[in-house]
């Protein structure tokens, strides 16, 4: 299949996917709204084929464009969407916490539907983005993004618990708040970590292509600010009295700023970044 | 307790922390708004006169080095000191005790199993490896991870790394900047080396989009005579004596030719940006604004240029004669510019390059403290300390204990169902 091929394939596998996410969604929604156990597994399952085919268009697009497809905002959205729904399935699996999926395949849904109103033009690219260093950079932004994604659902969770009866559906399908803590905790973890990836790596690259690694350029500026309120997070969680409800608004607050990142400096802030 | 030591210990809580990274947050995220290094009249004239006042009373007009950020920074470096210097004892000590297993057998864990048959297969179901057994066998104990107490020390001395070597950096480093067409050589500021442009070529695809911008270059050492040749592109910078040099972008560049009376006086390359002092006049300055290859003059607008290649050239000109302006015009290619005297002419539009060259003793530093807070963030998140220990009851089943300061929750449950599938 030429490149040709390859992109009208990745086409079809994006619409696909979008498609699948949608009824992994309705699926979810039944299931807390109709009360239906079993559908729980159905919709988690729906959700793995949505990344299936999700990750079949990202290879498409790949082999299509001839390099990695994370230099545009369409290709970063597509990627984001995809390391939010990947992380999403690595927490609700390793703890069979199926609801988070209910939470995370809207934002996941959302994201995708940004992609989708993004142009999907493949361009050459220009010779500051040709480097090794643009896969490292960019892959781990997006399992950072993605984890910070799942962060924030489980906060909202973490904030809506008090209501939730323990006796309940919900009650019965979510932890307690002192676990959701800790799997937000371990989901905060992972994105700090490649967050820290991606700012290393990115001022390694900045180094190389611009002769300096850190220019206080609006998009590194965030990336800090994002880097900060996570650490202040982590702060928070140590001290006596703060510890739940106020790091779980922390959370959602780096979150904002995570999306702040990476739609509204591009689009309000015009940097280096601007590509992006 | 003195006021000396309530701020003391003050400036070394992790409360001050908080505070002094939310301050850094909202400082950031304001400082990001404002365009830097502009002057007054940029931001009256993008602003009000009003905002650019206050930009410029808060030195937001140069936030990331300001007073203010410096003195926050400078709080947040002797905190993270002060708290890793107060935490060292206190994580040796942490340590110590974990792999003790006489610190464990009299106290309960945070969590317990009772009546468990074979201990050791639930010590292994939770990776703790090395076990410790009583004399009489009447006890176990596994400690795992303890390296984990230093995750946030290492994390902090990673930060301070950070910070101190881009700071010295930001004192310390020199940049110059290079430009010019094949040929043309330059002093690199103050260095006593000299730049020589071998090489500028444009590497376009077939869709004349660009691909890369590369450079030969020789640099030379004026005192020794000693000379090194290397080719940057984007991407690719390199090393000469000691100065690293990046491709940094590129322009156009013309030939200024001046006859005066008719006779040739002077001949050079001008890039856009740069101008032409007349010789035997130093006072009558020829400044090149700009080139446009594709030359089109829309209204309204200006001059534009159509395309990129060179179909229609022209130059943007202007004139100075003892620092002020005489004029300003687009010059089209044969046409000549009169001046009493002398006739001026642009001719062969060439790119020229620019070079950006730098030297910092202390980005190695930054990038050690960036790596070594990422082995402190692996640390504090994936090595998470725990204790196990298991104590013989009188029926010869054994009481099983488990700790993990940071597990919580999680290695609770872990525990617990470990256990219960232990007694099954």
């Amino acid at each position: 299949m030429g490149t040709e091929g390859m992109l009208r394939a990745e086409n079809t596998l994006f619409t696909a996917a979008m498609i699948v996410y949608f009824a992994a969604m309705i699926l979810y929604f039944v299931f807390i709204s109709a009360k239906r156990d079993k559908l729980a597994k159905a919709a988690f399952a729906v959700q793995a084929a949505g990344f299936i085919l999700h990750t079949a268009a990202l290879v498409c697009r790949g082999i299509g464009a001839g390099r990695l497809p994370l230099t545009n905002q369409y290709e970063f959205a597509t990627s984001f969407a995809w390391g939010l729904c990947l992380v999403s399935l690595i927490f609700v699996w390793k703890y069979k916490f199926q609801v988070l999926g209910a939470f995370s395949v809207p934002v996941v849904f959302l994201i995708i539907g940004y992609a989708a109103m993004q142009s999907k033009e493949v361009k050459e690219l220009m010779p500051a983005l040709r480097s090794g260093w643009l896969g490292f950079h960019v892959s781990t932004a997006i399992i950072a993004y993605g984890a910070f994604g799942v962060s924030f659902v489980l906060s909202i969770i973490f904030l809506m618990r008090d209501k939730m009866k323990d006796q309940s559906f919900m009650g019965r399908h979510v932890p307690d708040k002192e676990k959701l803590d800790m799997i937000s905790y371990r989901s905060v973890a992972l994105g700090l970590l490649f967050l820290t990836f991606t700012i290393l790596t990115g001022a390694i690259w900045a180094e190389r292509a611009w002769g300096s690694y850190w220019s206080w350029d609006p998009k590194e500026t965030w990336s800090l600010v994002t880097w900060i309120i996570y650490a202040v997070y982590l702060h928070l969680r140590l001290r006596k009295g703060w510890k739940g409800r106020s790091a779980a608004i922390f959370a959602v607050i780096g979150f904002i700023c995570v999306m702040f990142t990476y739609v509204g400096v591009n689009t309000l802030l015009p940097g280096m970044h601007s590509y992006g | 307790m003195s006021p000396i030591k309530k701020i003391w210990k003050f400036i070394s809580s992790m409360q001050f922390a908080i505070i002094l990274l939310v301050l850094l947050a909202i400082v950031c995220s304001i400082a990001s708004f404002v365009t830097q290094g502009q002057t007054y009249a940029w931001y009256a004239q993008a602003y009000s006169e009003r905002t650019a006042a206050v930009i410029v009373a808060l030195h937001l007009d140069d936030a990331f080095h300001s007073w203010w950020f410096i003195v926050i920074t400078g709080f947040l470096c002797v905190n993270l000191l002060l708290c890793n210097i107060l935490k060292f004892p206190q994580n040796l000590r942490r340590m110590k005790n974990a792999g003790d297993a006489e610190k464990h057998l009299s106290v309960n864990g945070d969590v317990q199993a009772e009546d468990i048959r074979e201990p050791e297969k639930l010590f292994a179901k939770l990776h703790f490896g090395k076990i410790t057994k009583g004399s009489g066998e009447e006890y176990l104990f596994a400690a795992k991870n303890s390296a984990g107490y230093w995750g946030a020390w290492v994390c902090h001395l990673g930060i301070l790394l950070v910070i101190l070597g881009f700071g010295l950096g930001q004192m310390t480093k020199q940049t110059y900047t290079a430009y010019g067409v094949p040929g043309q050589s330059r002093a690199i500021g103050d260095t006593g080396y000299i730049i020589t442009i071998d090489d500028f070529t444009i590497g376009h695809r077939a869709d004349d989009t660009v691909e890369q911008y590369t450079s030969a270059i020789t640099v030379r050492d004026a005192a020794s005579g000693r000379s090194e040749q290397a080719e940057i592109s984007v991407n690719n910078p390199a090393s000469v004596f000691g100065l690293r040099f990046y491709q940094n972008s590129t322009g156009w560049a013309a030939k200024v030719h001046v006859d005066k009376d008719g006779e040739p006086l002077q001949d050079e390359i001008v890039c856009a940006g740069d101008y032409l002092r007349v010789k035997g006049k130093e006072d009558l300055v020829i400044y090149l604004n700009a080139f446009y290859p594709d030359y089109v003059l829309q209204e309204g607008v200006g001059p534009q240029t159509a395309s990129s290649e060179i179909k229609n050239p022209a130059y943007l000109y202007s004139v100075y004669y003892m620092d002020r302006m005489l004029g300003m015009n687009a010059l089209l290619e044969k046409e000549e510019l009169k001046i009493d005297e002398y006739t001026v002419t642009f001719s062969e539009p060439q790119s020229f390059t620019l070079i950006q060259i730098k030297k910092d003793h202390f980005t190695w530093l930054a990038l050690v403290g960036g790596l070594v807070t990422m082995l402190g963030l692996i640390l504090a998140f994936y090595m998470q300390p725990a204790q196990m220990w298991a104590l013989k009851q009188e029926n010869g089943l054994w009481t099983i204990h488990g700790r993990s300061r940071k597990g919580g929750a999680i290695f609770r449950e872990q525990f617990l169902e470990e256990a219960t599938n232990g007694k099954e």
